[in-house]
C-alpha cells in the first residue's frame, strides 16, 4: 500500500472559485524521494499542504476526489497518528517556529514533550535532531533571533523530532541567498536514509540535487511524472523555469545539430562533458 | 491603561539574570508570595505596607536588581506622590488643616497619601522581587509541570516571545514611512492622520500567518495529549509546597485580622 | 472551555498588538492609549471570552515587561473585552455608527470599571494628564469620585471611540479566506 495516494482530486479555496487542483492523481511510496515543481500559481503549495494533511480543515474540502494516507483519509487519522505521518515545513522561516520556546533546545523538545513521551526518548530525539541539523552551537539562541537560515534549519529538526515516515517541505530555500541554499541542502543529504521526502519548489536546481522522481504541476494539472532527464527534456520545464546552464547549452548545440537530436539532456557538468567532449567547432561569428 | 507610562517600554524584559536564593526559589512559591504580598499591601496598616516595600526593596538590591528597582519606583511613585500631594494634601476636604506659608494643607490628606504610597510601593516592590529574578520560560516551566493549561502557557509565551521581532518591525515602518514624509511631530490632527499609515501594516503583518502558526502547533501535536514532559523543569521541594500552602493559609487570617481591627 | 489553536495564536497576536500599536501612540504623541485594539478585534472574531483573555494578559505581559503596577487595570481591560464581545453578538459591529456607539458604551464601561481602583488603589490619581482634570473639578468643589469619573470618562471615550472604529477598519479589511475561518465573526458581516 502507498504511503500517500492522491485520488483524482479537484480542490477550490473558495467553492465558487476557479480549481487550484484539477483532478490530480499519483501515489507516494515510502522511502521515495519526489519533487513537485512548478510555477507561481501552479497549486504546488496546496498539493503540498494536502500531501501533509493540512488540507482538508475547516470550511476548505475537497470539491472532488481525496487524499488517503496509508489507506485512510486524512479525517479519519487522529491528531496524535498525524504528528508521526507527515511533518510539513513551509517557506518562511520565523512562521514555522512554535511560539512557545525560548531557546533552540525548547523549540526541538516542544513536539515530542507534546506527545507525553518519557523524558529520556524526548531528550534522545533531540540531541539526534541537533547533531543532523548542525544546531549545536545554537542551543540556547532564542530562536527568533536567528538569521532566517537557521531559524529553517531549526523548523526541520523540530519537524524530524516527532520522528515522521514523511517530510514535506515547501520552498524551503525560497528567500536564501546561495551560500545559505547550499548549506541547507547540504543537511538535507543528511537526513535519514529511510525518510520520505516531498519537495517542492518553483526552482529547478535545489530539488534536482535531492530527488529521483519529478512531478511537474501546471495550472493545477500533472504535466509529467518521471526522472530527471525526463523533466529536462519537456517543453513546459524550459518554459517555466528555464533549464540549468549545461541543459541549456546541450539544447541550443542540439538545435544547431552538432549535438545528436536523441538522448537526454545533461543536467550536471559531470553528465555533459562526455557529450561536449567530442565537439568539432568551427570558426563562428 | 489608565496609569500613565512615562517612557515606551523597552521590550527588554524587567528580569535581571543572576544567581541567589530567590533565583533558585520555584516560581510558583513566588507567585504565592506576590498574592500574599498583594493582599497584604490592602490589608496592613500604612506602618506594614511599608516595611513590606522597604523588606522587598532590600531584597531586591541584594539580588543585584537595584537599579531596576529604583527606575520603576522613582517612575511610578513620583507623579503619584505629587498628584496625591495635591489632591488629598491640598483638595480634598480631610481634616486636620493648618497652613504652611501660602498653602492650607490637611494632615490627614498627608496621612492618605502616605498610606496610598506605601500600599503602592509594597505592591511594586513585591511584584518586582517575582519579576526582576524569574525569567518566563521558568514561570512556564514551573506552570507546566503542575499540570497548567498549555494553551494559557502558550498565550502568555508567545507575546514576549514576538514582541521584540515585532517592536524592530514597528521601528522599521516608523522609519519608512517618516523618509516618505510623514509628519510625527505635527499637530493633533496630523498625527491622528499620521497614525493609521504605521498601524495598517503593524495589524497585517501580525494577522498574515496565523493559520499557518496554527497548524505549525497542531502538526507538532499542541495538545494532543492531555499532559506534557516536561524538561529541566525547576525543582520544587516538599518545603517550598508546604511554604505555599501556609502562605495561602494566612490570607483570610490577614483579611479576617484587618475587618476586626479597623 | 477548549479554545482552538487557531484562536489562542490570534490571542497571542493581537497582545502584540495591543502592547506595539500601545506604544505606537506614545511615539506619535496621541493623547491617547489606544491599547485595546488588539482586544476588541478578537472579541469581534472569536467571541467575548477570548476577548476578556485577551485584556487580562496584556495587563498581565505589560506588567512583566514593564510596569507590575499597570497590570493592577486587568478588570478594565476584562470588561473591554466582554462587552465587545457581547455588543459584536447582537450585530453592533455590523456598520460603522454601530461601532461608534459600541466605543461609547465600552468607554462608559470601562470608565465605572476603572474608576474605584484608581480611587480605591491609587487614592484618585493616575500620574497622568487626567490628574490636572480632577484637581479642576475638585478646586470646584466636586467629590473625589466623581472628579475622578468625569476627568477619566473624557478621554476614556475618545479613546475606545478611535479603538472600536479602527479595529472594525481592520476587520473590514481582512481577506476572506481568514476571517471565514473564524464563525464568530458571522454575527459582524454587514447584512
Amino acid at each position: 500500500m502507498a504511503l500517500i495516494s492522491v485520488e483524482h482530486l479537484v480542490f477550490a479555496y473558495e467553492s465558487d472559485g476557479p480549481a487550484i487542483l484539477d483532478g490530480l492523481s499519483f501515489e507516494i511510496e515510502a522511502g521515495e524521494r519526489l519533487a513537485i515543481l512548478g510555477g507561481n500559481g501552479s497549486g504546488k503549495s496546496t498539493l503540498a499542504q494536502w500531501i501533509a494533511g493540512w488540507l482538508p480543515r475547516g470550511t476548505h474540502k475537497a470539491a472532488a476526489g481525496s487524499v488517503l494516507v496509508q489507506g485512510r483519509p486524512w479525517s479519519e487519522v487522529p491528531v496524535r497518528e498525524r504528528t508521526e505521518l507527515v511533518q510539513f515545513v513551509g517557506q518562511l522561516p520565523m512562521q514555522q517556529l512554535s511560539g512557545f520556546a525560548f531557546t533552540v533546545w525548547d523549540e526541538v523538545v516542544f513536539g515530542p514533550g507534546n506527545l507525553a513521551l518519557p523524558a529520556e526518548e524526548v531528550r534522545r530525539r533531540a540531541e539526534e535532531v541537533i547533531a543532523i541539523c548542525h544546531l549545536d552551537h545554537l542551543r540556547d539562541r532564542d530562536p527568533f533571533s536567528l538569521s532566517g537560515g537557521e531559524q529553517q534549519r531549526l523548523s526541520i529538526a523540530a519537524a524530524l523530532a516527532m520522528k515522521p515516515q514523511a517530510l514535506v517541505l515547501d520552498e524551503p530555500t525560497g528567500n536564501f541567498d546561495p551560500e545559505s541554499r547550499d548549506a541547507l541542502l547540504t543537511q538535507m543529504a543528511g537526513l535519514p536514509r529511510d525518510l520520505t521526502t516531498i519537495w517542492c519548489d518553483v526552482a529547478l536546481l535545489p530539488p534536482m540535487a535531492l530527488a529521483t522522481r519529478f512531478l511537474l504541476l501546471d495550472e493545477g494539472r500533472i504535466v509529467l511524472d518521471g526522472d530527471a532527464a525526463t523533466l529536462l527534456a519537456h517543453p513546459r520545464t524550459r518554459e517555466i523555469f528555464g533549464l540549468p546552464a549545461v541543459a541549456e547549452a546541450a539544447l541550443q548545440l542540439r538545435e544547431q545539430g552538432l549535438l545528436p537530436a536523441e538522448g537526454p539532456l545533461p543536467a550536471t557538468l559531470e553528465q555533459a562533458l562526455p557529450l561536449f567532449g567530442g565537439l568539432a567547432v568551427e570558426g563562428h561569428r | 491603561m489608565a496609569v500613565a507610562r512615562r517612557a515606551a517600554p523597552g521590550h527588554a524584559l524587567l528580569y535581571v539574570p543572576g544567581d541567589g536564593f530567590l533565583y533558585r526559589l520555584n516560581p510558583l512559591t513566588k507567585l504565592t508570595l506576590v498574592l500574599w504580598v498583594a493582599v497584604a499591601a490592602f490589608m496592613l496598616p500604612t506602618a506594614g505596607t511599608w516595611a513590606i516595600a522597604l523588606f522587598a526593596f532590600v531584597t531586591g538590591v541584594l539580588a543585584g536588581a537595584g537599579k531596576v528597582f529604583a527606575r520603576r519606583l522613582l517612575f511610578t511613585l513620583a507623579p503619584l506622590a505629587v498628584a496625591l500631594f495635591v489632591v488629598h494634601g491640598l483638595l480634598v476636604d480631610h481634616g486636620g488643616r493648618e497652613t504652611w506659608g501660602p498653602l492650607d494643607i490637611s494632615h490627614d490628606g498627608l496621612a492618605y497619601m502616605v498610606r496610598i504610597i506605601g500600599r503602592i510601593a509594597a505592591l511594586l516592590s513585591g511584584s518586582l522581587v517575582f519579576v526582576t529574578t524569574t525569567h518566563p520560560a521558568r514561570l512556564l516551566k514551573a506552570l507546566d509541570s503542575h499540570g497548567f493549561s498549555p494553551g494559557l502557557a502558550y498565550v502568555i509565551a508567545s507575546p514576549l516571545l514576538l514582541l521584540e521581532p515585532f517592536s524592530a518591525r514597528a521601528r522599521a515602518i516608523r522609519e519608512a514611512q517618516a523618509a516618505r514624509g510623514l509628519d510625527l511631530d505635527g499637530n493633533i490632527p496630523a498625527r491622528l492622520r499620521a497614525f493609521p499609515a504605521l498601524l495598517m501594516p503593524l495589524v497585517t503583518l501580525a494577522l498574515a500567518d496565523i493559520d499557518h502558526r496554527a497548524q505549525v502547533l497542531d502538526g507538532r501535536g499542541f495538545r494532543a495529549c492531555p499532559r506534557r514532559t516536561v524538561l529541566d523543569a525547576p525543582a520544587d521541594s516538599d518545603g517550598q509546597k508546604w511554604f505555599r500552602r501556609l502562605l495561602i493559609a494566612t490570607i483570610p487570617l490577614v483579611i479576617a485580622g484587618r475587618l476586626l481591627w479597623l | 472551555m477548549k479554545l482552538e489553536t487557531r484562536t489562542l495564536v490570534l490571542i497571542a497576536a493581537a497582545i502584540v498588538i495591543n502592547v506595539v500599536v500601545g506604544q505606537l501612540a506614545v511615539w506619535v504623541k496621541l493623547p491617547l492609549y489606544v491599547d485595546a485594539i488588539g482586544t476588541v478585534l478578537v472579541a469581534i472574531l472569536a467571541g467575548p471570552w477570548a476577548g476578556a483573555i485577551t485584556g487580562i494578559l496584556t495587563n498581565l505581559i505589560w506588567g512583566l515587561i514593564s510596569d507590575p503596577v499597570a497590570a493592577a487595570f486587568f478588570p478594565v481591560s476584562l470588561v473591554i473585552g466582554l462587552v465587545a464581545g457581547f455588543l459584536a453578538r447582537l450585530g453592533w459591529f455590523r456598520s460603522i455608527g454601530m461601532t461608534v456607539a459600541a466605543g461609547v458604551v465600552i468607554g462608559i464601561l470601562s470608565t465605572i470599571v476603572a474608576v474605584p481602583i484608581i480611587v480605591y488603589m491609587f487614592g484618585g490619581v493616575t500620574g497622568a494628564g487626567t490628574d490636572f482634570a480632577t484637581a479642576y473639578l475638585l478646586a470646584v468643589g466636586q467629590e473625589l469620585i466623581n472628579s475622578v469619573a468625569v476627568a477619566n470618562l473624557g478621554t476614556n471615550l475618545v479613546d475606545k471611540i478611535v479603538t472600536c472604529v479602527i479595529a472594525w477598519i481592520i476587520v473590514k479589511r481582512l481577506p476572506q479566506r481568514f476571517s471565514s475561518g473564524f464563525a464568530f465573526f458571522g454575527y459582524s458581516k454587514a447584512q
